[in-house]
């Protein structure tokens, strides 16, 4: 049986996960022809594009699922925190190494700065379904050996 | 036949956003009607997937033209999606996903007829 104390996909989970699920399926599908049709014209760029979809994709699923996933969640979270503020500041750094808008580059302004607020919630997020999770826990405990609870 | 058909499918992804959020705030689910709406934008994406890839040869610039095939192949699946979300999770949250989603769809679509009139 799943651990389905950690479920990620509830209340505004949904709108994460639709989020997500939009900026992953951009991100992959325009990094895919990026590399595939021109990828000399800027290949660190479409390098950390594709990387980018990859997380995004990976913290998607990591919203869907939920239970242990929400640990692995967090860390991807934190990745896309660290890279669109790194690859930001570089692509202001270095304009020629980005010259086209990707997901983190220009800390993400192609896509209307979703990519620089979307990891803080979704960090936000699986703070909160990990505190509930460990609070339901702690609950479960103190209630003792009897497995039905009250109801209401 | 690109760009009236864009533009209905811009027009019925706007009407399904404010459809859903009136719906989250009177905490309805998702019913035929938003079900409907959301098929004939599907159906419209479907053949502006066809009618975009046929005459994909005008876009001349390659970073255009990728975002171009990556919007085509991408917006049909985002409703799909979201649809299956808020059947499966049946709450005002769910009503917010398709929100978002149409509004995704209809600033994709517009993106997309914005490229395809460029090099019109």
């Amino acid at each position: 049986m799943a651990d389905t104390s950690r479920r990620a996909l509830g209340g505004p989970g949904v709108l994460l996960v639709v989020v997500y699920g939009v900026l992953a399926l951009a991100a992959t599908g325009r990094s895919v022809l990026q590399i595939s049709e021109y990828f000399a014209r800027a290949p660190l760029a479409y390098l950390l594009s594709a990387f980018a979809a990859v997380v995004y994709i990976l913290a998607t699923w990591c919203l869907a699922k939920g239970g242990r996933w929400v640990r692995v969640g967090v860390v991807a979270c934190t990745v896309e925190l660290a890279g669109v503020l790194v690859v930001g500041l570089a692509s202001y750094l270095d304009r020629a190494a980005f010259p086209d808008k990707t997901v983190w580059s220009h800390f993400g302004q192609g896509y209307g700065l979703v990519p620089l607020v979307l990891p803080v919630l979704g960090l936000l997020w699986f703070r909160k379904v990990e505190r509930d999770a460990v609070a339901a826990e702690r609950l479960r405990h103190d209630d003792g050996a009897d497995p039905a609870a009250p109801e209401g | 036949m690109i760009e009236p058909l864009t533009y209905a499918v811009v027009g019925l992804a706007g009407i399904l956003c404010v459809l859903a959020v009136v719906y989250a705030a009177k905490d309805r689910l998702i019913d035929d009607l938003l079900l409907a709406i959301t098929g004939l934008i599907e159906l419209g994406l479907v053949v502006l997937l066809v009618g975009g890839l046929v005459g994909i040869g005008h876009i001349t610039d390659g970073a255009e033209r990728a975002t171009f095939i990556a919007y085509l192949v991408s917006l049909p699946v985002i409703l799909v999606g979201t649809a299956f979300l808020a059947i499966k999770e049946k709450s005002r949250w769910a009503m917010g996903s398709i929100a978002i989603g149409a509004f995704a769809v209809a600033v994709m679509s517009a993106r997309l007829l914005q490229i395809w009139n460029f090099y019109g």
